[in-house]
């Protein structure tokens, strides 16, 4: 996937609202693969809607968002879970962590359907983020920021074309952010993928070519 | 590893409880619906049979005589009790009518006589002859045919007639008493007179008994010969109909009849209806055990809804990983097909024990028990329906998980 399209795209409840100054909404829009995007703004500002609409499990907006030219509202339920395989890593705001699975199941439960990574550079990315101690533990009985970095480790157990990261440090340090970013920036350029980066202020420290404001 | 995530998140909320409900009930189910089948399948030799008791599927019709046709007859209308061409051509077109055959009537006087010998008594009688094709006479006679060249009439009477004879007039008359095959021996003469009046002999004998048929009973080759012979130019209808029918109990046939006004003879259909009720009743059992069987289905659909519904967070969450509808369903799928095999293996041997108590008592009627093939199968295609709609189920409802609209 080459590219990601918005054109006029507006979630339903903004509609009828007078004055929406937003770089996205009601706006053509392109997210192109190999460039990182910034997209920040303020709480109800609709930015986890338009990852739920990027991912294919929201469809309450108007206007059109396309891949590479298709509409993504034609998109069947097995091309979305192809996508959500190979194109598109997401990290949702709330993490979708399984509290009764280890942090290394959680890892697992992606990368055994992915088979990107084994087993020996998982637990080196534990490593790098500090939490190479918490594998067996259970993802419950992790700390929040913990838990993020866990759900950061999946997202980068499969290949993709764009990254998808809804508020990716929002529970972490400056330290923590610097090594999430340069993971993910590192993987990016490994493979050309984008990255499309949300956030209500703590920013993720990548070198973003635009920033957006919602 | 791959089994053990999936289980270990998917398990939880499993009510083995509920399970074990669906089971239960679904074993009764099936069972009864084996079991129907089964003795149906056991017993029903005793229905089919040629030679047993119950069999029964010749129905002799005559229109009822009613006393407008008494008075039609009587003034020389010929229609009355007859059946027309497209009376007989409804009757065929009828689902439960194998064959048709029609009685033919001997349409000149005939007159009988036996001569005793040595006790120098004769009796004499008037007489008719019927004929039906041969295909609708029980019995197996030898040269049954007739040669004008050396013109001898074979009949065949009911056994009735032998027992009348025999038991009623003999006795009371002092008349001996005879058996079938001296009957065979006794020489009869019969006088035919042509409508022009002339007259001839011809001697007959009886060669045989019929259960089936209430008559006398000469060749259709003599009855064709004799009718052009002695009564020329004469196009009779049939009055009586012999009708093979495939299930003679029901009771369409017995509506079809009074709609039509034609008579049974005898109580072929009340003998028969006991064939009939079997059938009808395995249908009720059979019945109750699908009925069974279905809400022991919904059981089991209600639990894994209600199981999917505990468990929507972490379905969704499997979904957002890239998880498909049918790789999420699979385990949930394998779970319910275990438990059906499960199911049908003990249903199986259930009815193999229910067997083993009925059957002893079918033995009276030297019945041996029929393969379990057909009961078996059905059993499959009950389990493999029951088991189809429930992966149908879990993927519609896994796939509605889909999307989280707000």
């Amino acid at each position: 996937m080459q590219k990601i399209e918005l054109r006029n795209a507006l979630p339903k409840v903004f509609a009828g609202q007078p004055e929406i100054k937003s770089d996205v909404w009601l706006r053509p829009v392109t997210f192109e693969r190999g460039k990182k995007y910034l997209v920040s703004a303020q709480s109800g500002g609709g930015k986890s809607s338009l990852c739920a609409y990027l991912y294919g499990y929201r469809t309450d907006y108007s206007g059109e968002i396309l891949f590479d030219n298709q509409n993504t509202r034609n998109l069947t339920i097995r091309e979305w879970c192809l996508i959500r395989r190979s194109k598109i890593a997401y990290l949702p705001q709330e993490l979708r962590i399984f509290p009764e699975l280890t942090a290394y199941e959680n890892v697992e439960i992606k990368n055994r359907i992915t088979k990107h990574k084994n087993r020996n550079e998982i637990l080196a990315m534990f490593e790098r983020l500090g939490i190479a101690d918490k594998t067996d533990s259970l993802a419950a009985k992790m700390s929040i920021g913990q838990q993020q970095r866990m759900a950061i480790i999946r997202t980068l157990c499969q290949p993709c074309d764009f990254f998808l990261l809804d508020e990716p440090v929002s529970h972490l340090d400056m330290h923590n952010n610097a090594i999430v970013a340069a993971m993910i920036e590192e993987e990016a350029a490994r493979t050309g993928a984008g990255i499309i980066a949300t956030s209500v202020g703590n920013d993720l420290k990548i070198k973003a070519e635009e920033v957006l404001k919602l | 590893m791959k089994i053990s995530i999936m289980w270990k998140l998917l398990s939880k909320h499993v009510s083995k409880t509920q399970l074990a409900g669906f089971a239960a009930a679904n074993i009764i189910g099936l069972l009864i619906v084996l079991t129907g089948l089964q003795f149906y399948e056991d017993v029903r030799p005793v229905f089919d049979d040629e030679d047993s008791f119950m069999r029964k599927d010749y129905l002799v019709i005559t229109k009822k005589v009613g006393n407008l046709s008494s008075i039609k007859s009587m003034f020389g209308s010929d229609n009355a009790n007859t059946f027309s061409d497209t009376e007989l051509e409804e009757l065929r077109s009828q689902k439960w009518v194998r064959k048709v055959g029609e009685f033919t009537t001997s349409n000149y006087p005939i007159y009988g006589m036996i001569s005793l010998s040595g006790q120098n008594i004769s009796l004499r009688t008037s007489f008719f002859f019927e004929s039906v094709p041969d295909e609708f006479i029980d019995t197996k006679v030898e040269n049954w045919d007739f040669d004008p060249q050396h013109p001898t009439i074979p009949i065949i009477v009911s056994k009735d007639y032998l027992s009348l004879y025999n038991f009623g007039f003999a006795a009371s008359q002092g008349m001996p008493q005879l058996s079938e095959s001296m009957i065979g021996k006794v020489p009869i003469m019969f006088r035919l007179t042509g409508n022009d009046g002339s007259r001839e002999y011809m001697p007959g004998k009886i060669v045989g008994f019929s259960n089936r048929l209430n008559t006398i009973i000469v060749p259709e080759a003599f009855m064709q010969w004799s009718n052009e012979r002695y009564a020329p130019g004469i196009v009779d209808r049939p009055s009586r109909l012999i009708v093979e029918v495939s299930n003679p109990g029901s009771a369409e046939i017995q509506k079809y009849m009074d709609s039509c006004g034609y008579e049974i003879a005898g109580d072929k259909m009340n003998s028969s209806k006991a064939g009939y009720m079997l059938t009808i009743v395995t249908g009720i059992v059979i019945a109750v055990g699908l009925v069974i069987s279905i809400l022991s289905f919904f059981i089991l659909i209600l639990s894994i809804y209600l199981l999917l519904q505990k468990n929507t967070q972490k379905l969704q969450d499997l979904l957002l990983l890239g998880y498909s509808p049918e790789q999420i369903s699979g385990l949930y799928v394998k779970m319910i097909i275990y438990i059906n095999i499960c199911v049908y293996i003990v249903a199986a041997i259930l009815l193999a024990a229910v067997r083993s108590l009925y059957l002893p008592y079918l033995e009276a009627f030297a019945l041996d028990g029929k393969s379990s093939l057909i009961a078996m199968l059905s059993g499959l295609a009950i389990i493999g329906l029951i088991t189809l709609g429930n992966i149908v189920a879990i993927r519609r409802k896994i796939a509605s998980l889909w999307y989280m609209e707000k």
